[in-house]
């Protein structure tokens, strides 16, 4: 079949374009005003100990040595942090920050989903209606303010109202309690056990979930907002794109009943412009996260992200990048899959 | 395909759907399009009628509004009628619909048609006819203004005309009231009892879907076949329509058919529906010519094989030539000249018709190819003249004053009519202009409600 050839071909070209990650993040990394034994030192540190610290991590050896080190280190998820977390394991580091951003990513990437997607379907169901603007104009409205700037604003709308806000509404207490609108959710409203070394849940702590779930809504709300609002915009355009089509028409005049013309001939139809929309905002949620996380003062893999490239540890930026960059590659593939399945014209040639 | 299969039919007293002062108009913010403007035609079992027109002449407004297709700004206006009439139908429709179902075999005879016409906001000329009488109940219920005249009631839309709505079984005639069909029962008039194909055959399959279960789509919805069943029948279809290996190709995608197989694939489509009449939108003018004649053919042999009413639309009047029994021709939103094929292109009776045959590359003689000068124009007011006057070779000064209706325009065949005051033949041309203008509606009142 043609389709899965298509995907299996694309599958194994991501493997090349791993290699020339790691070769280019070594580049730039080393290439770049770097410091690693002044951050970890202090800019008074004296010429014995530089060099011992030098020695120790290994920047005398010659450069194609620290190359193969740094390209086993990623490939292996192994290496220690220079500065940030000194001397700790980089797995170590990662199992402590990817879940907050996992999180994160998750409730924005759903909240999109949920919100602006329906919000464009019904637009574009409605179109020219007063629904429509009023989606729409919402839809423009998310789309024009900046992440950062909304980030900011929300948190300190949020923080001001612990002393009572407008209409009495207070967001600490309002639903389950929380002691600040900043910080990084506990997560372990999971329990978890494991057989030999596959873990698996055994319990949910509901009051918990909640408490995360609050937590993460404000950073997942600014960190989705543009999302909301492009989905809005294109699902719109899709859906109406589809309803004037011939074959909506053809189906019509077959006899079909309105509600399966919208559900099996235009949805399906429309939820192909949107798949690299969707794939790609999940792009822009790893670079989004940076500010976020920063602001709202997550500890996940943004903000140590931010921290390790502006204090020179380049195994951890490294490492970083290259969980980055696995993710991209990740969500491509996935693109292609969902490509693969929903569009039959995918990897098909004359 | 000729004249003399079409007058020896028994049936051909009845059509299976007539068409009577059909007026589409699409709103818009400058004007109001009236791009149907009092279309009548009639369809008969088995045969095939020929739309014949320019682009913009209104043929697929027809087409359309027959299907019920018209979404907003569009409007079938008040006093359009299109009728279904083919009993058995009447007799599912009655059964399934009791509650929309009306007898007008009593009340019928019974109308005082002047007083009728005295109720509504109507004059006869709105309906074609001079005198009151002259006007069919038929044409004032299904145009919409039974509730008024107290004939049926509001949502009313099977009409029984011999037998009693009480019992189905036994009605003898009647109608279906296709403009006053509303949801379920539109729904299943269409495809089931009506089926289209458009022009353009890849844009009018859905990309994502497998040519089997678009085609297994339509059998599900009207024929109730599911699972194997379907699958063998849809399989069937295929090779009707002349596409081999139909097993495997029923797996496969419309990008991977070529441009007449998918036509071909379409038309299986719509004969899965199993209906009684096919309206065909210009469904060649997006193949080359070789593909062409085969596709026509296959219409021909589809046509012997299920007795299908076909309503052709085409502004080929080469292809009409091939497929039609009778032809219609269209100007402007109206019908300007009907008759059989033969007489059509023996005898043209209306210059705008003898202006088509004229353009037809290599029936003309001299250097250059005769055309007809200008273009369709738009038909945005009521009719006031002639609206082909403006390019017609023909033309004296009571065409831009009066507005010709159909006519007899053939003293040895009276089903051949033209909308044009050269006719009727015997009368001078200021009589027929007088006698035109009589059968106009009253020019001061607004016909657009």
């Amino acid at each position: 079949m043609g389709r899965w050839r298509y995907f299996l071909q694309r599958v194994l070209l991501s493997i090349p374009v791993l290699f020339l990650v790691i070769t280019f993040l070594f580049v730039v990394l080393r290439l770049g005003p770097v410091d690693p034994v002044a951050a970890r030192l202090g800019p008074q540190a004296s010429g014995a100990d530089v060099a011992a610290v030098e020695e120790r991590l290994g920047l005398n050896d010659p450069l194609w040595e620290q190359y193969i080190r740094f390209a086993s280190d990623l490939l292996q998820f192994e290496g220690q942090s220079w500065v940030v977390q000194a001397d700790r394991g980089i797995p170590a580091v990662l199992a402590d920050t990817a879940p907050p951003t996992l999180w994160l990513g998750f409730w924005a990437i759903l909240l999109p989903l949920f919100i602006g997607l329906p919000l464009g379907f019904y637009a574009g169901l409605n179109p020219n209606s007063s629904r429509d603007y009023i989606s729409s104009g919402l839809g423009i409205l998310w789309l024009a303010m900046p992440n950062f700037w909304l980030a900011s604003m929300l948190a300190a709308f949020l923080a001001s109202t612990a002393s009572g806000g407008p209409l009495g509404f207070e967001w600490h207490t309002f639903g389950p309690n929380i002691q600040s609108v900043q910080g990084t959710p506990s997560l372990n409203f999971v329990t978890l056990s494991s057989i030999g070394p596959v873990p698996f849940p055994t319990g949910l702590d509901l009051g918990g979930f909640a408490r995360d779930t609050k937590k993460i809504l404000p950073p997942a709300i600014v960190l989705g907002s543009a999302s909301m609002a492009a989905e809005q915009r294109i699902g719109r355009t899709a859906v109406l794109e589809n309803i004037n089509s011939k074959y909506v028409e053809t189906a019509k005049a077959k006899g079909v009943k309105g509600r399966k013309i919208i559900t099996k001939h235009v949805f399906r139809n429309a939820l192909i412009p949107l798949i690299p929309v969707i794939t790609n905002e999940a792009f822009l949620l790893i670079g989004g996260s940076v500010i976020v996380e920063e602001l709202f003062t997550i500890n996940g893999l943004g903000r140590t992200f931010f921290q390790s490239i502006i204090q020179g540890d380049l195994p951890l930026a490294g490492s970083l990048l290259f969980v980055f960059t696995l993710l991209l590659i990740v969500l491509n593939i996935f693109q292609d899959l969902l490509y693969t399945i929903i569009d039959p014209r995918v990897g098909y040639d004359q | 395909m000729t004249a003399d299969r079409v007058r020896d039919r028994p049936d051909r007293e009845d059509p299976i759907l007539q068409v009577r002062n059909l007026r589409t108009v699409f709103y818009t913010d400058r004007e109001t399009i009236r791009a149907a403007d009092g279309v009548s035609a009639d369809i008969y079992p088995g045969e095939t009628l020929g739309v014949v027109g320019e682009s913009g002449s209104g043929k697929s407004v027809t087409a359309r509004s027959i299907m019920r297709l018209i979404d907003s700004p569009g409007q079938i206006l008040a006093g359009s009628s299109i009728r279904y009439r083919q009993t058995e139908t009447v007799r599912a429709y009655a059964d399934s619909f009791s509650g929309h179902t009306a007898e007008l075999s009593d009340v019928a005879h019974e109308v005082d048609k002047s007083a009728a016409f005295d109720q509504i906001d109507r004059t006869p000329q709105h309906f074609g006819h001079e005198r009151p009488e002259d006007v069919p109940v038929a044409d004032l219920v299904g145009g919409g203004y039974g509730p008024e005249l107290g004939l049926c009631d509001e949502g009313d839309f099977v009409f029984v005309t011999d037998g009693e709505a009480t019992r189905p079984g036994q009605i003898q005639r009647g109608f279906v009231e296709i403009t006053a069909l509303e949801g379920e029962a539109k729904r299943l008039m269409r495809g089931g009892r009506i089926a289209m194909i458009f022009q353009d055959p890849l844009s009018s399959l859905n990309p994502v879907f497998t040519i089997g279960n678009q085609i297994k789509e339509s059998l599900n919805l009207h024929r109730d076949m599911r699972g194997s069943e379907a699958t063998r029948e849809a399989a069937d279809l295929l090779e009707a329509v002349g596409i081999p290996d139909s097993r495997r190709r029923l797996k496969e995608y419309p990008h991977q058919f070529s441009g007449g197989m998918r036509q071909r694939a379409v038309i299986a489509m719509a004969l899965a529906c199993d209906p009684d009449v096919l309206i065909c939108d210009e469904p060649t003018t997006a193949l080359d010519v070789t593909i062409e004649a085969q596709i026509l053919d296959l219409f021909t042999q589809l046509q012997a094989e299920r007795d299908l009413a076909i309503l052709f639309i085409t502004h080929d009047m080469g292809v009409i030539a091939n497929v039609a029994d009778r032809v219609n021709v269209m100007y402007a939103g109206e019908m300007v000249e009907r008759a059989d094929v033969d007489q059509l292109f023996e005898h043209p009776r209306h210059p705008y018709t003898q202006g088509l045959l004229e353009s037809i590359p290599g029936a003309q003689s001299g250097d250059s190819l005769s055309t007809i000068e200008g273009t369709v124009p738009t038909p945005n007011e009521p009719p006031t003249s002639c609206r082909f006057a403006d390019r017609c070779p023909k033309a004296f000064e009571a065409c831009r004053e009066v507005h010709p209706v159909s006519v007899p325009a053939n003293e040895q065949n009276d089903d051949h009519t033209a909308a044009c005051l050269l006719y009727p033949e015997n009368m001078s041309e200021q009589e027929a202009a007088m006698m035109h203008d009589q059968r106009n509606p009253p020019r001061e009142e607004s016909d657009t409600s």
